[in-house]
């Protein structure tokens, strides 16, 4: 099976892709620079003073164990605080999109105000328009992190954390479950694509609305395999099979670039196998596996998910 | 006082029995064979504590190997997931709770009676009892692995996920449970710790004459007696969330799961100072004796340890900058938490000073201090950039930040400590261990630890989180966590080559004389290993650096050093009993000879414990009688105090055991209605949490019912004042009034308790987490209620029992200060049931 690492793009916070993103790098270099300076100074002046022969003074003391860390941490307190400021702004425009951490897998609804599309464990943003998240938790503390884009935040049962973000480069980015939420935490992760405006308009508004028809023969046994196999007990069809939301919305599941939460490149043979046996692979899964189906209706339904584009 | 003095009845200096012709080398000696068990003394006591911790070092660092062994390629399959979480888990918690402390404790216990000049420590039962809370607390959460429930969701423990719904099973209740158990021996280390500094030091030392880590151990010790509680509080919590269905952190009925973790980092950031400061007080024992001059800069650096110790409670939330913490809150604690760089910044610039003023010696010792200060100011300097809020939200829970820890716990605490065993080990075996091969472990750990984990910053930078049991391939962070493995199997050889040299030292190490560092602490007065009463006559001090500065200590046979309590009429073991702050000798401590008590306590109390872990509640109640007996049998010894005995310096003639606030006694009773305070302010604080975060739920909560709070506030006054006038009749020896007037405090105590109950019973615990709270509070007021009862009968029954002398009055002293105490929290709690309720 293959890995969905090779589709995506870096879940580096050195190569910032968000307003928030290249506020840390800013501070990581500036704060790697100055503090890989005065840690270069001490070591130096540790040499010297063990070479030394010679009475010490109290200013040395006070000079460099008082006033040259306050002055560097004053500097350090400004820059933050300023970063901060700056990356916490609340925007009246900005996109409100929920997003909710289970175990193991993101549930994501954009607009929830208003359009209300939902889907599942593929992010995708505007470029450089504000974006509100509103951070929920469904079982156990989760935390929200595409560290190419800005820091985290924790998603907490029974709290809404708000994380503000803009996006400032479209590609494709890796975020991941930062808070250890149990055996599945290590396979927790999500795609990001970040879009041009418009084109981001484009996906909302065809990501909306009703799952694309069953229009082969062994897409609608694949329909009825769903139906009829115990699928809709947990996961979400819009136009098939609503109001089950325990797993992933599978509505545009086909059009989706992983399988998994970011696991595993999507294909209908990766789904076969996921709906035979998901815990295999992805232990702690919270999926049953269905070795009970018989082989052409794994190979019906696993057509019929992809299709869903 | 001079009133007993003149009539010091014959049994007051009664010897323990088979004692009477003992010698003082005789009855100074351990218990031979398996009896050791029973002896209290600090040095066997403090090598019990270094060697367990020292095995758990190793047992935690097997963990870590494996952890690196998994993650050494992408994708791996050596540990599974569930595998992999129990094996993180157990290498934090047993490295935190069960190496790092116990061991610093080992080496306050072993040390401190011999630097300040006393013969054992001034309570060498709790020591001994504290040692067996901990060993017992360890067995449980290691013996997990063997019923293959071990704990797996980290050693932080958040919840929910540690909440039953979440881990069913017991693999949460073998951390809660054990870990409770071992952190009793923390708390009473930590009385224990400021009760020897402060009352036991030889004639002469005053505060300002300590030994550098005598400061550092005092600060140390009471941010455990804080620190600690707020944990104890939210294990206990969690543990009845567990067994008992209470919502304390279900937002369902009120509860947030956000208050485990301000409870867990209340406790958890102070711990980080509490590892380090002892470590960095080693090395300001060790360094200035390399150098052969004092340590430049002392008063800057007692300052610098205290305001650590103030600050460090005050930076707990930089742990929980991404929970969603408003940015006022942000910012303050964000602000506190860089300040912590500049009593950083004093000590090391102390350490560079004292440097300067000789040719250091390149000892092995003095290796591991250099190498301290390479890891630890690189670990600093990352600490100052986590506090940066943006910086953090993207480094917290990435391999950035378990780079930061590990640079200063390691550099902090475990580079200090080898070099800490490398100095004193000769002091424990008399052989000294080798250079060479002393040099290749420093290089060994030393290379191999910057390699393990100065490439995780990078690791962190590209964006791998904590925690995670493997991780796929061509994302950027297979070369790097391939070199961090082999970093530590590096930094592994290191410590088995110590293993290694500690065994080979043993058969073939050079012997080691008098003073082989020439160290300027009283430790070293006697050639190692030095005989178990430490002093045969405790020296006057007139000097931070006695070896030093005080000739004759350093000249002839120890043993005939001039001092106090060469003799001992009465066959007891005993040392000198100092002012806690000018160091003038105010009393002679008669110190336990060994004992089973504290044993038998401690069987007592891990029965309790581990019986609630097997389910088997009933049987608790044996375990609540062996406990007790132990206690008992424990306090219950003859009265000293009255007796007047010459101290063979100068004509000064000193009373056995005072009986004012300056006793040692006094000082352990403080210290533990300061842990007991710690606790209480832990409860409150997280109703006042709760206020704040959920009012709704608060304002739901049923009204606790007014009269009994009356009530309750009654009984409260009361019992400090039944507890004034028994001690003021005991002290004009009406013994039978006063007997009785402890029994009505027990009753007005009984009678409180009771009314606390009453009034709580309109409120729900299962309803809301406030509710829950609520009686937490109670349950703690009554606890609290219930050892004024134990203590008050025990009085009661020891002057009615003619065990308690006329004039004695230190028992109902005692009694009387934690009554005090304890009506102050219980009048608290009266006042908030009427109050608060009827706010809302």
């Amino acid at each position: 099976m293959d890995s969905a690492l090779g589709i995506f793009g870096s879940q580096s916070w050195l190569r910032p892709a968000g307003i928030g993103a290249a506020s840390a790098h800013d501070l990581t270099v500036a704060m790697a620079i100055g503090l890989g300076v005065v840690f270069v100074v001490v070591m130096a002046l540790i040499a010297l003073a063990w070479r030394a022969d010679t009475a010490p003074r109290g200013w040395w003391i006070w000079s460099g164990g008082v006033i040259v860390p306050l002055g560097a941490i004053l500097l350090i307190l400004l820059g933050s605080t300023m970063a901060l400021l700056a990356m916490t702004r609340a925007h009246d425009d900005a996109l409100v999109i929920d997003v909710t951490g289970h175990q193991f897998w993101w549930d994501i609804v954009y607009d929830p105000e208003g359009a209300a599309v939902r889907d599942a464990n593929e992010l995708v943003l505007p470029k450089d328009r504000p974006v509100t998240l509103r951070l929920h938790a469904e079982d156990v503390i989760h935390s929200f992190w595409v560290p190419s884009i800005s820091g985290k935040m924790d998603m907490v049962p029974g709290r809404t954390n708000i994380l503000t973000l803009t996006a400032t480069r479209t590609g494709l980015f890796r975020g991941q479950c930062a808070e250890f939420c149990g055996v599945g935490h290590p396979r927790m992760a999500f795609e990001v694509r970040v879009l041009d405006p418009g084109a981001f308009d484009d996906w909302l508004e065809q990501t909306g609305g009703e799952a694309r028809k069953a229009a082969r023969p062994d897409l609608q046994d694949g329909r009825e395999v769903f139906e009829t196999a115990g699928c809709a007990a947990c996961h979400e069809i819009r136009g098939v099979a609503e109001g089950a939301r325990m797993g992933p919305d599978l509505t545009r599941i086909g059009a989706r670039r992983s399988l998994g939460a970011g696991m595993w490149r999507m294909s209908q043979g990766a789904l076969a196998g996921w709906i035979a046996d998901a815990r295999a692979m992805k232990p702690g899964a919270q999926m049953p596996g269905y070795t009970q189906l018989s082989g052409p209706d794994l190979r019906a339904v696993s057509a019929y998910l992809a299709s869903l584009k | 006082m001079t009133q007993t003095a003149n009539r010091t009845p014959a049994a007051y200096d009664r010897a323990p029995s088979g004692a009477h012709d003992a010698t003082f080398e005789q009855f100074w000696q351990p218990p031979p064979g398996l009896r050791v068990l029973s002896s209290v003394s600090h040095r066997v006591v403090g090598k019990r504590f270094l060697i367990t911790g020292f095995v758990f070092f190793l047992i935690a660092g097997v963990l870590a190997l494996l952890v690196r062994t998994q993650l050494i390629v992408p994708e791996n399959t050596f540990l599974d997931s569930e595998t992999y979480n129990q094996i993180f888990t157990m290498h934090g918690t047993i490295m935190m709770f069960l190496f790092a402390i116990p061991m610093l404790e080992g080496f306050g216990i072993y040390l401190i009676p011999m630097m300040v000049g006393a013969r054992d420590l001034v309570f060498p039962r709790i020591g001994s009892f504290g040692y067996f809370c901990y060993l017992f607390g360890g067995i449980i959460v290691l013996s997990s692995f063997l019923f293959d429930a071990a704990p797996d969701s980290g050693w932080f423990m958040y919840v929910p996920l540690t909440t039953s719904a979440h881990t069913p099973g017991m693999s949460a209740d073998f951390w809660l449970i054990g870990i409770t158990l071992a952190e009793v021996a923390s708390v009473t280390a930590a009385v224990e710790i400021i009760a020897a500094i402060l009352c036991s030091r030889a004639p002469g030392m005053s505060l300002s004459q300590m030994p550098i880590l005598m400061w550092y151990l005092l600060v140390t010790a009471f941010m455990i007696a804080l620190a600690f509680p707020p944990l104890i509080f939210g294990t206990v919590i969690l543990e009845a969330e567990r067994l008992l269905g209470l919502p304390f952190f279900d937002p369902e009925f009120g509860g947030d799961p956000v208050l485990w973790q301000h409870l867990f980092w209340l406790f958890g950031h102070p711990e980080v100072y509490i590892i380090f400061l002892p470590a960095a007080g080693m090395v300001a024992t060790m360094l200035p004796v390399f150098v052969g001059k004092p340590l430049f800069g002392y008063g800057f650096a007692v300052a610098a340890v205290v305001s650590m110790g103030f600050l460090s409670f005050g930076l707990w939330a930089h742990h929980m900058f991404a929970t969603g913490l408003p940015n006022m809150s942000l910012t303050l604690f964000s602000a506190a938490s860089t300040m912590v760089a500049i009593p950083t910044g004093v000590q090391i610039f102390c350490f560079v000073a004292t440097l300067t003023q000789g040719r250091p010696r390149l000892t092995v010792p003095m290796h591991f201090i250099l190498g301290f200060l390479f890891i630890f100011v690189l670990g600093g300097l990352t600490g100052v950039m986590l506090a940066s809020v943006p910086f953090n939200l993207q480094a917290h829970d990435s391999y950035f930040v378990v780079a930061h820890l590990h640079y200063v716990l390691i550099g902090g605490f475990v580079f200090p400590m080898f070099g800490a065993l490398y100095y004193w080990v000769p002091h424990f075996t008399g052989r000294m261990m080798s250079e060479t091969l002393g040099k290749w472990v420093f290089w060994l750990m030393f290379l191999g630890f910057n390699l393990a984990f100065f490439m995780m910053h990078l690791t962190g930078m590209r964006g791998m989180p904590r925690r995670v049991a493997t991780y796929p391939e061509g994302i950027g962070w297979d070369r790097l966590n391939m070199l961090s493995s082999i970093g530590a199997y590096i930094l592994a050889a290191g410590i088995a080559l110590f293993i290694v040299d500690f065994f080979r030292h043993r058969w073939v190490g050079r012997p080691a004389g008098r003073n082989p560092w020439g160290a300027a602490t009283l430790e070293w007065l006697y050639p190692p290993r030095s005989p178990g009463y430490n002093f045969r006559a405790i020296p006057i001090i007139h000097s931070r650096e006695p070896l030093w500065d005080q000739p004759e200590l350093s000249r002839g046979d120890p043993a005939g050093i001039d001092g106090a309590l060469r003799a001992y009429p009465d066959h007891r073991r005993e040392t000198i009993g100092c002012d806690p702050v000018s160091g003038a000798p105010i009393q002679i401590l008669r110190l336990p000879h060994p004992t089973w008590f504290p044993l038998v306590f401690a069987l007592g109390l891990t029965m309790i414990f581990a019986l609630t872990l097997a389910g088997l509640y009933p049987w608790t109640m044996a375990g609540a009688v062996i406990a007790l007996i132990g206690l008992t049998g424990w306090i219950w010894e003859p009265s000293d105090s009255g007796v007047i005995r010459q101290t063979g310096v100068a004509g000064l003639a000193l009373p056995v055991n005072a009986v004012d606030r300056r006793s040692h006694l006094y000082v352990g009773t403080a210290g533990a209605l300061l842990i007991s305070f710690a606790l209480y302010a832990s409860i409150l604080f997280a109703g006042l949490y709760l206020w704040n975060t959920r009012p709704l739920a608060v304002a739901q909560t049923a009204l606790p019912e007014a009269m009994p709070a009356i009530a309750a506030l009654a009984g409260a006054c009361a019992t400090p004042i039944l507890a004034w006038f028994a001690r003021r009749l005991a002290g004009v020896s009406r013994l039978v009034g006063a007997a009785l007037l402890d029994l009505g405090c027990a009753l007005a105590a009984i009678g409180a308790a009771f009314a606390v109950g009453l009034a709580l019973a309109p409120v729900d615990p299962w309803a809301t987490a406030f509710g829950a709270v609520g009686w937490a509070l109670g349950v703690f007021v009554v606890l609290n209620l219930a050892v004024v009862v134990y203590w008050a009968l025990f009085n009661a029954l020891r002057k009615l029992a003619g065990a308690v002398r006329p004039g004695q009055t230190l028992p109902d002293l005692l009694l009387a200060s934690f009554v005090n105490g304890t009506a102050l929290m219980v009048a608290g709690a009266a006042v908030l049931f009427l109050v608060l309720g009827r706010m809302a």
